[in-house]
């Protein structure tokens, strides 16, 4: 055997055992599931296929939890993972799934809209696979997801991306994005037809106020923010500033512009009833100028490069050596969901939705997240789900 | 942290530069430099050492749909070429244009901008109408040095010329800025631009020719070859594009490689000649294999970068640089980004200083049409030197890589100080948006 054949069959084990290895955890990734746990206010869950065509048997279909209180009043929709690389939106929506009692009106939740691309990677852009939250009763695990859904569920893309109704051209990749792809058709895309379906469930059931939760860079002007069109701009600056003085984090207000299309706070509330809201906390990992991206630049936020650019003020929130945390983040769209729900309910006494036994910011600070999560080894089996 | 940054960038550059020493090819110069890098950052477990082949793995997908459309594109084109078409539109095009300079150069760059501009993608641009159009300034007496250029030029020109525009759309989604009122700010800027590069490049007939002796020069044109054999194929390829845009709700997605393997069964069936698709497939991803892997190793640096935090530090260094010196290094910052991540520039560098330019109250959309033009000029720079190396492949000059890109420098230094102006003074020309809404 020549000396170039020994090196080319060298050369294709080395890659052949690499691409093996890399394979062999990317399946892994894709096919983890992490038990949500049921809490005490859960009644109902159905599936997102319920509403729309298109979904049932596939990827995409995702469970849909009611919370729905014996004394009717007002409706609401929790939506997470809509980017699923935005963690704090998961997080914050299982606090609510797995403790909150609602006393008066209704709160949907669907914790993995994009379920898809919860089990995509984000190519090129060198991210940890999972991440984990401690617990009293030891770490819960979690997939770390991508902004636009698998191309294993949906491709090819278009070279351009025209957005239903408008015909605004978006780019490409924004055809798998879930906060473009709103109000969605029933005979499109796969994520046309999720966000088509999430319509249909707004409009069935009556839904008085849909609350998009996600995380933005710290570098990014819209973050930390409550973004919201003109209908909903009333009770999202009444939020903002009981949230300032209460509890005192900002989150400003930012409106949603009515030129770009595609986004969930502008097309919800063009083509239903309800009140749109979506809520930026700053996500540090997402920075381009961050050093490497790990599990713990992920969960505390903290990064050298980011705290030399906010001394030099090119950041546009407070930044500190603490950095920000997952628990800050998560306790801020946990109060200003709470405050929403409030603040709708001191404006429609008759349509009113009451909600208890979740934590506000100050709690999820100190008592940390994990705590809010229960055990799933000590649930009844029944209650545990996966998607 | 930094430090352990800095020197893993280090261990990459060495990595890649001993490489090169070696003389080994960009692309497994930058796989090395990946693993190296890679292994370097596993002592601080940025990252973890077993997670190093999953980085690897993941990020050679980065490009794969651009690969598809390589791929597809070349075949296609191939297929033109080896029916005879491709000597046929030439033929034509000097047989009834040699006389009439301007307008010839004026069409051979119409015809260059069209597919990149529908696709976003220069290289496209080279694969479908590269060949004809270099053989056809060859026979209006320009060298094959300055052929090369006017294609590299132009070519990246198309790709950054709307309506599709990739840099823009990635800057766009990553900024949250509609990817609207493009068409004028990104339009005018490229035909103007690709007027003056034809002009000032290919105005000169350098070598002496005659119509008689260039008609005698050409390669034979099969019995049978008319223009309808070649333009239908084409017509197809543009027709599904245009219709796609235009019936975007009513026809299914079906992506670019698809429609150019369409195109390319087209062009098979109405070829005068039979071809043995297998052989010439084969010998086609033979010819792009080097392109191909560059695409598959840019994605696998990219991911370890990040991963390791050099990308950030690259990003860090753009966004600290005071204002006016930022201005004034963009010229080189942005080319070179392209070079070495291709596309992947946009998003390390395009997003956070896009973000900064917004913040500081210039017109965002202007500044990245300004930007725009600038990357394709990446495209000719190593180690990837995407365009530029098919610019020199279908033009076949024969001499070295640099003495082609020396001859590009006039309409490179006018491009770059067109994007500058365009960005520093983004609020003033801000109603080529308005006008283009």
């Amino acid at each position: 055997m020549s000396r170039i054949i020994a090196y080319k069959i060298l050369l294709v084990l080395f890659i052949g055992t690499i691409t093996l290895i890399g394979g062999l955890q990317l399946y892994h990734h894709r096919h983890f599931q992490t038990p949500i746990v049921a809490g005490p206010g859960v009644t109902e869950v159905k599936k997102l296929s319920d509403y729309g065509p298109g979904l049932d048997g596939t990827i995409t279909d995702t469970n849909v939890f009611f919370l729905k209180a014996e004394q009717e009043g007002g409706k609401m929709l929790i939506i997470a993972n809509t980017h699923s690389n935005e963690p704090a939106a998961l997080l914050s929506s299982l606090i609510f799934l797995e403790n909150a009692v609602v006393e008066k009106g209704t709160l949907i939740i669907i914790p993995q809209f994009n379920n898809s691309g919860g089990r995509n990677t984000r190519s090129g852009d060198g991210y940890p696979l999972y991440f984990e939250i401690k617990t009293h009763w030891g770490k819960k695990r979690f997939r770390m997801g991508n902004r636009v859904a698998s191309p294993l569920d949906q491709w090819p893309d278009p070279d351009v991306y025209v957005h239903y109704p408008d015909r605004q051209l978006l780019s490409y990749l924004d055809i798998r994005n879930t906060n473009r792809t709103w109000p969605g058709r029933p005979d499109g895309a796969l994520m046309e037809k999720l966000t088509y379906a999430a319509m249909e469930l707004i409009r069935k059931e009556n839904v008085d106020l849909v609350i998009d939760i996600h995380g933005a860079e710290t570098m990014f002007p819209v973050t930390n923010c409550i973004v919201a069109p003109e209908k909903s701009m009333r009770i999202a600056t009444m939020t903002s500033l009981t949230l300032k003085a209460m509890e005192g984090f900002d989150n400003h207000v930012e409106p949603s512009p009515s030129g770009f299309r595609g986004l969930s706070h502008r097309e919800i509330g063009d083509f239903s009833d309800a009140l749109p809201f979506l809520l930026e906390a700053p996500l540090p990992f997402l920075d381009q100028p961050t050093g490497p991206k790990t599990e713990d630049l992920l969960l505390n936020g903290k990064d050298p490069f980011l705290l030399k650019l906010s001394k030099k003020g090119k950041l546009f929130v407070p930044y500190d050596e603490n950095g920000w945390p997952m628990s800050k983040r998560v306790g801020q769209h946990c109060s200003a969901v709470l405050e929403i729900a409030k603040q709708f309910t001191r404006k429609n006494p008759e349509k009113a939705l009451l909600i208890s036994n979740t934590p506000r910011y100050k709690q999820v600070v100190k008592n940390g997240i994990g705590s809010y999560f229960k055990d799933p080894s000590k649930a009844k089996k029944e209650n545990i789900f996966h998607n | 942290m930094q430090t352990q940054i800095v020197f893993t960038f280090l261990v990459m550059i060495s990595a890649y530069s001993f490489a090169k020493w070696r003389k080994v090819s960009v692309e497994i110069s930058m796989f090395l430099a990946a693993l190296a890098g890679g292994i370097f950052g596993a002592f601080t477990k940025t990252p973890p050492i077993n997670q190093l082949a999953r980085h690897l793995v993941e990020g050679s997908f980065a490009y794969l749909d651009v690969i598809l459309i390589f791929v597809t594109a070349t075949i296609f084109m191939a297929i033109i070429s080896e029916s005879g078409g491709v000597n046929y539109v030439v033929k034509n095009t000097i047989k009834y244009f040699y006389n009439k300079r301007l307008i010839a150069l004026l069409l051979l760059m119409f015809i260059t901008l069209i597919p990149g501009a529908l696709t976003g993608a220069g290289s496209v641009s080279l694969l479908v109408v590269g060949a004809p159009v270099a053989l056809a300034l060859g026979y209006l007496g320009i060298k094959r040095r300055k052929v090369a250029a006017i294609l590299f030029i132009i070519a990246g020109l198309s790709a950054a010329a709307p309506p599709v525009n990739i840099w823009a759309m990635i800057l766009s989604a990553g900024t949250a800025i509609p990817y609207v009122g493009f068409e004028l700010p990104l339009g005018i800027p490229v035909l103007l631009l690709g007027t003056f590069t034809v002009l000032t490049l290919g105005w000169k007939k350098q070598e002496k020719s005659t119509l008689e002796s260039a008609l005698k020069q050409m390669p034979q044109v099969p019995k049978g070859m008319k223009w309808w054999r070649v333009l239908i194929p084409f017509l197809v390829f543009f027709g599904l594009v245009i219709a796609l845009r235009v019936w975007p709700f009513t026809l299914p997605v079906i992506g670019l490689p698809f429609q150019f393997v369409i195109s390319a069964v087209f062009a098979l069936i109405l070829s005068p000649k039979k071809i043995n698709i297998v052989k010439l497939s084969r010998d086609t991803v033979k010819k792009l294999t080097p392109l191909l892997s560059t695409m598959v190793a840019v994605g696998m640096l990219q991911q370890i970068m990040t991963a390791t935090g050099v990308r950030g530090l690259i990003s860090y260094a753009v966004i600290s640089t005071p204002l006016i010196l930022l201005f004034v290094s963009l010229a080189v910052i942005i080319p070179v980004s392209e070079g070495v991540f291709t596309y992947g520039g946009a998003a390390i560098i395009g997003i956070p200083l896009v973000w900064f330019l917004d913040s500081i109250g210039l017109h965002a959309t202007v500044a990245i049409a300004g930007l725009s033009l600038l990357w394709p000029l990446g495209d000719g720079l190593p180690p990837t030197a995407l365009i530029g190396r098919l610019s020199v492949m279908v033009s076949e000059y024969k001499r070295s890589y640099w003495s082609f890109l020396k001859s590009t420098w006039i309409p490179w230094v006018v491009i770059t100080v067109v994007g500058l102006l365009m960005v520093i003074f983004s609020t003033q020309l801000d109603f080529l948006v308005k006008w283009s809404l």
